[in-house]
């Protein structure tokens, strides 16, 4: 009875709002259906996937990219800039009509300057910085492939000119200024805050260049940017952008059938067939530079024992996960880099699933009680994971064969990765997508010393020796003599398994299909400044 | 002798509430973690801001001055940050609560306008196939598991037939500014933005929330009626005023109904209690901004700040309501007024 | 329904059988009560008739619909979810968990719920007073609120569920046997006895309990339907039994990623769960409904 009584109430509501509600939709703007809560507004301070694709390419520019197609370097916010010969000083010519977003709570008076470049890299590394203390401090990427060790000083040469002095040349530096987090931020708003003691601000409340400006944010609800009038690059089609903040991967499919979202962010494997039989919706797929590996974190025992990693790694099928966790929609791992980067090496040695050979070696190491173990699951998806609670219960149930009892461990995403930076996990299931198609960019971010520190690295793991090839390899700027270090890095990493890679993944997303201009980036978050409806 | 019945029920509040502070005070104690974060929400201060906030929380003094501490705390808004968002607790309640009201007001009166007349036509048809319908559809209602119930109607009315959106409020990008936090108040007070459709948006987002969370409190509703009208029909002067030559129709609409609804309007009451509870579960499947979800979120993360604040909150407002429920009882029933202790 | 009957043997049989001869002309109930019964034996035996273990992964069986599909196995009749185990043992051994747990705490609750009713029914004065303020406020917060706040004490897990459920449920219980007991007292062959001689002791276990237990075996069923509820909800909502615990409630939510490829693995034991409630209120409707004719007569 009810329900019938529903029913004729909806059909009469129905019949009078669907067309206009396209009208509006129309016009209205783009909801983008988002797997996590941004951790920071400000993409010097975070690594986190899913947050740089809400708010890096959004809210803010950069001096240069990468063409995606070409992977050279394209202007941005500066039109050309300049090499010296030594490598060690690199000088940037700035656009002049760029303006900053005026907002409710911010309305700038003079457009981009060498100023605000000069300010952005300081924050990273001057400890005389206002800022570089705001929040605490840390800068992971930066941090990581140890940008803040390299830059000697940003000098203004004239309102217009930036130069950056380096203590060396390396080779990776364009690249990593043409990243998602080497972003411009404005001078003139972080004095205004400092002016009025609201530091703690700057962060949460953006001022960008880039094609849309905040309006608001809900935690766990949604984020609400409006379209930014007088952006530089070209008009932009939308008059909202919002991000629909939907952790749960079921439910983000769901909203995409009902059209509730118009693009979501990381469709998990299992669902593609239901996309796809849709012709309203697109489903994209674009090869990815990422690994989806398995740390251990090699400071604890009996971790730090090689055999122990050997033998865990041996006991694990997976060939299975492949099936059951990536539905055939990924690439098992045969190294650390995936095969599209330059300095891929297939590694022969790679483990591979024996459980009798796992539990001999668990012998030779002295547990042949077996022990237990916590096993940390990543509660989102990404794309080198899609489902890292599935792939901890097939791993669990492996384990088990060799007598190890594994414990799943979950947390809401942010905890999850500030625990596993205070390494207090034994083992976990994490993975990596690359920023630039710079191979460097696997490694120093990942495994190295810095990165231990700056609590990047799930593997807890300082090999001098390793970081010395890492070192070597950025050194140079010969290709060949870069993938030869890269190469005995790699094989190292297979040696004395501080993580195993299990795969690739495949980079999906679920576009409605009068959505055009949305690119997908082999590095990189998503970027929507052209985004329109047809 | 209104108004000692007045002062014995606000004493009794009194008392409720002084224990439920005991309680949520005494969870600072028992849950995981150190004790300062739990209350304050401040994750690892520094030496001086926590012997600061050591000193405004006085936790250097006895248990029970860190009580009275908490209480002035907890009147004076201040209910400690959240140990996820760093916001803070109260600011985010005041945020939420009104979504889940919101929720609960419409399923109950939905629940009213179904339970009840249902439970009348039951007991009118009394052993005959009308009350069997009812008492089996009621039965089947109670029975089935809020959450199931939910992900059914999704299946079909948002994915099958397309009918109805499965998340939120209201579109997104429909920005309504929020006044009251009442979603369809707040349309209504910005004078119905975009032509009205914001306002068929509101309504098409509350329709299936409303549907699953109604359904536990009409069974109830349609149950209890029945039965008290049953009760009521059984009694003397039923029997009197049906030998008296009165029909069927005149004997319930002047003489039982309104005996038979006496009872019900405190069930009401205190279905709303149930109603805070189930509204838990439909606001996470249908993730409804409310308390509830941020409830069961927070409990996720551990944020104990932020349990401790969600858990006083909702307990605090369902003894009101029910303090509520059993005051209107008794000023329909004066007779209900002598009851020396709280029954229920 | 007082009727002439010639013959008195009829109405000389015992109470319990004169129940039992009510309840059996109630079909739905007697239904109801069957597929209880089979569900309670099922929750105790699951682990030794389950044809499959609970963890057992079929790496070359993954995602199959139930047998009768085209695509299904005969070997899992009702298919596989997407770790290639089999739904059926699954959801057997969820019996256990589910059904069986509810059953436990139900009873533990009935049983505490009795010795604390009944003493609360025969105290008076200040502690009767103190007790019934303090069920009054407990009894205002409803069972799954309370279970949650308990569980966000004691963390997340199947066994803090039972304990959070056990303690949740007391109240309403403690009350209505309280409710029971008083209504007992009153009547005037307590008096009679009491005048007598009898002890309060006596008066209990003679008196009081024998003509109470009928409508404690109605609480319990009220008691249990709300336990098997609030297990599977807190299932559901991952704060009780964890994956790969097979409580129904657990299963749903971890199938839930699942139900456009494989809608079996959420439907089925959404089923279930509704079958156990339901049989479980058709025993309890049943039994209340003779108990009330009962009175009548």
């Amino acid at each position: 009875m009810r329900n019938l009584l529903l029913g004729a109430l909806c059909t009469y509501l129905l019949g009078c709002i669907d067309a206009s509600q396209q009208t509006i939709r129309k016009t209205q703007g783009l909801v983008y259906c988002a797997e996590a809560n941004p951790v920071s507004f400000n993409p010097q301070v975070t690594t986190t996937g899913s947050t740089i694709d809400i708010i890096a390419s959004q809210l803010y520019d950069t001096l240069l990219s990468i063409d995606p197609e070409t992977a050279e370097f394209k202007p941005e916010i500066a039109t050309h800039w300049q090499v010296s010969n030594s490598g060690k000083a690199v000088t940037f010519y700035l656009r002049q009509d760029i303006e900053f977003h005026h907002t409710s709570y911010f309305s700038p008076t003079r457009s981009l300057k060498a100023d605000d470049v000069v300010f952005s890299f300081n924050r990273l590394f001057d400890v005389y910085n206002p800022y570089h203390f705001v929040g605490d401090a840390s800068y992971p990427y930066f941090q990581s492939v140890g940008l803040d060790q390299l830059i000697r000083q940003v000098v203004k040469v004239d309102d217009y000119t930036v130069r950056f002095e380096l203590f060396n040349a390396e080779s990776s530096f364009l690249s990593n200024l043409a990243t998602d987090f080497a972003v411009i931020l404005s001078k003139e708003y972080a004095d205004h805050l400092a002016a009025i003691e609201q530091k703690d601000l700057f962060d949460m409340y953006p001022i960008g260049t880039g094609p849309y400006k905040y309006k608001n944010y809900l935690r766990d609800n949604l984020i609400r940017y409006h379209r930014n009038e007088n952006y530089w690059k070209h008009p932009v089609p939308m008059q909202q952008l919002v991000f629909d903040i939907t952790t749960n991967g079921t439910s983000r499919i769901a909203k995409m059938l009902t059209k509730e979202c118009d693009i979501t962010a990381h469709p998990s494997a299992t669902q593609l067939s239901v996309l796809n039989e849709r012709t309203d919706i697109r489903v994209d797929k674009a090869p990815n530079l990422n690994i989806g590996y398995w740390a251990f974190n090699t400071e604890k025992p009996p971790f730090d024992n090689l055999l122990v990693r050997k033998a865990l790694a041996h006991s694990v099928d997976f060939e299975k996960i492949m099936q059951a966790v990536f539905y055939g929609n990924g690439i098992i791992a045969r190294s650390h880099l995936p095969p599209s980067s330059w300095a891929y090496e297939a590694q022969k040695n790679m483990p591979a699933y024996n459980p009798d050979y796992a539990r001999q070696l668990l012998i030779e190491a002295g547990f042949e009680q077996g022990f237990s173990m916590t096993l940390w699951a990543m509660p989102v998806s990404r794309i080198y994971n899609p489902n890292a609670r599935k792939m901890a219960e097939l791993i669990q149930s492996d384990l088990k064969q060799i007598g190890i009892s594994a414990q799943i461990i979950e947390y809401e995403w942010n905890t999850f990765l500030e625990r596993i930076g205070q390494h207090e996990h034994d083992s976990v299931l994490l993975g990596w997508a690359a920023d630039t198609p710079d191979p460097d960019n696997f490694f120093s971010p990942l495994l190295s010393c810095t990165a231990t520190f700056s609590g990047k690295n799930p593997a807890n793991w300082c090999n001098p020796e390793f970081d010395l090839l890492l070192t070597q390899a950025l050194d140079t700027t010969d290709v060949e003599q870069r993938k030869v270090f890269y190469h005995q890095a790699q094989r190292m990493i297979i040696e004395q398994l501080p993580l195993v890679p299990i795969a690739h993944g495949m980079r999906f997303q679920a576009t409605s299909s009068d959505i055009k201009d949305i690119s997908l980036r082999p590095f990189g978050g998503i970027s929507l400044g052209k985004a329109r409806r047809d | 002798m209104l108004f000692e019945y007045l002062l014995r029920r606000l004493s009794l509040l009194l008392f409720m509430v002084f224990t439920l502070t005991v309680f949520t005070f005494s969870l600072n104690y028992m849950f995981p973690g150190e004790l300062l974060s739990n209350i304050t929400g401040q994750i690892n201060p520094t030496y001086e801001q926590s012997q600061e906030l050591i000193q405004q929380y006085q936790l250097d003094k006895g248990i029970f001055i860190q009580y009275l501490a908490f209480v002035e705390r907890i009147v004076q808004g201040d209910w400690g940050l959240s140990l996820s968002s760093g916001q803070p607790v109260f600011e985010q309640i005041v945020k939420l609560f009104p979504a889940t009201l919101e929720l609960c007001v419409y399923a109950l009166a939905m629940a009213v306008l179904f339970g009840i007349p249902g439970g009348i036509i039951a007991s009118v048809y009394h052993k005959r196939w009308p009350e069997k319908v009812i008492n089996s559809l009621s039965l089947l209602g109670f029975s089935v598991p809020i959450f199931w119930l939910a992900l059914l109607l999704i299946m079909v009315f948002c994915l099958g037939l397309g009918l109805f959106p499965m998340s939120g409020r209201i579109g997104l990008l429909y920005e309504v500014d929020p006044i009251s936090n009442f979603i369809l108040l707040d349309i209504i007070l910005q004078s119905f933005p975009y032509e009205g459709l914001a306002f068929v948006d509101a309504l098409h987002h509350l329709a299936l929330p409303t549907v699953v969370l109604a359904m536990y409190p009409t069974t109830v509703l349609i149950r209890f009626t029945r039965d008290s009208m049953l009760d009521v029909l059984e009694q003397n002067y039923i029997k009197t005023a049906r030998a008296k030559g009165l029909n069927r129709r005149q004997l319930i609409m002047h003489h039982a109904l309104r005996n038979a609804l006496l009872p019900v309007i405190k069930q009401i009451g205190l279905q709303f209690s149930t109603l805070i509870t189930l509204a838990m579960i439909t606001e996470v499947i249908f993730s409804w901004p409310g308390v509830g979800r941020w409830l069961i979120d927070s409990i996720y993360q551990r944020d104990y700040p932020a349990i401790q604040g969600g858990l006083l909150a909702v307990s605090m407002f369902v003894i009101l309501a029910n303090m509520l429920a059993e005051f209107s009882h008794t000023l329909f029933d004066p007779l209900s007024r002598n009851q020396a202790h709280g029954k229920v | 329904m007082a009727k002439f009957s010639l013959f008195s043997e009829e109405s000389n049989r015992s109470p319990l059988s004169r129940l039992w001869r009510k309840f059996k002309s109630n079909h739905p109930a007697l239904v109801g009560l069957w597929v209880f019964v089979a569900l309670t034996l099922l929750a105790f035996t699951a682990p030794f008739i389950a044809p499959y273990g609970i963890n057992q992964q079929h790496g070359d069986a993954l995602l199959l619909p139930p047998s009768w599909h085209e695509l299904g196995d005969v070997r899992f009749i009702l298919g596989t979810d997407d770790l290639g185990r089999d739904v059926l043992s699954r959801l057997m051994n969820g019996a256990t968990f589910t059904f069986g747990l509810s059953i436990v705490a139900a009873l533990v609750t009935t049983l505490i719920g009795v010795v604390l009713g009944t003493f609360a029914g025969i105290s008076k004065g200040f502690r009767s007073s103190l007790l019934n303020h303090l069920l009054d406020i407990t009894l205002s917060i409803p069972s799954l609120l309370l279970a949650i706040i308990i569980i966000a004490v004691l963390g997340p897990g199947l066994l803090n569920t039972v304990w959070a459920i056990i303690f949740a449920l007391l109240p309403q219980h403690i009350h209505s046997v309280r409710n029971l007991v008083v209504e007992e007292l009153n009547k005037d062959y307590i008096s009679a006895f009491r005048l007598d001689g009898a002890s309060k002791w006596q008066i209990l276990t003679r008196g009081v309990l024998p003509n109470i237990y009928e409508h404690i075996v109605v609480i319990f069923t009220m008691a249990l339907s709300t336990a098997i509820l609030d297990i599977a909800a807190l299932g559901f909502l991952k704060l009780g039994a964890q994956p790969p615990t097979t409580e129904w409630g657990a299963i749903l939510a971890e199938n839930l990623s699942l139900i456009y490829l494989a809608p079996w693995t959420v439907g089925l034991p959404g089923v279930l769960l509704f079958i156990a409630v339901l049989s479980t209120n058709l025993v309890g409707d049943g039994l209340r409904q003779v108990l009330k004719g009962r009175k009548v007569d």
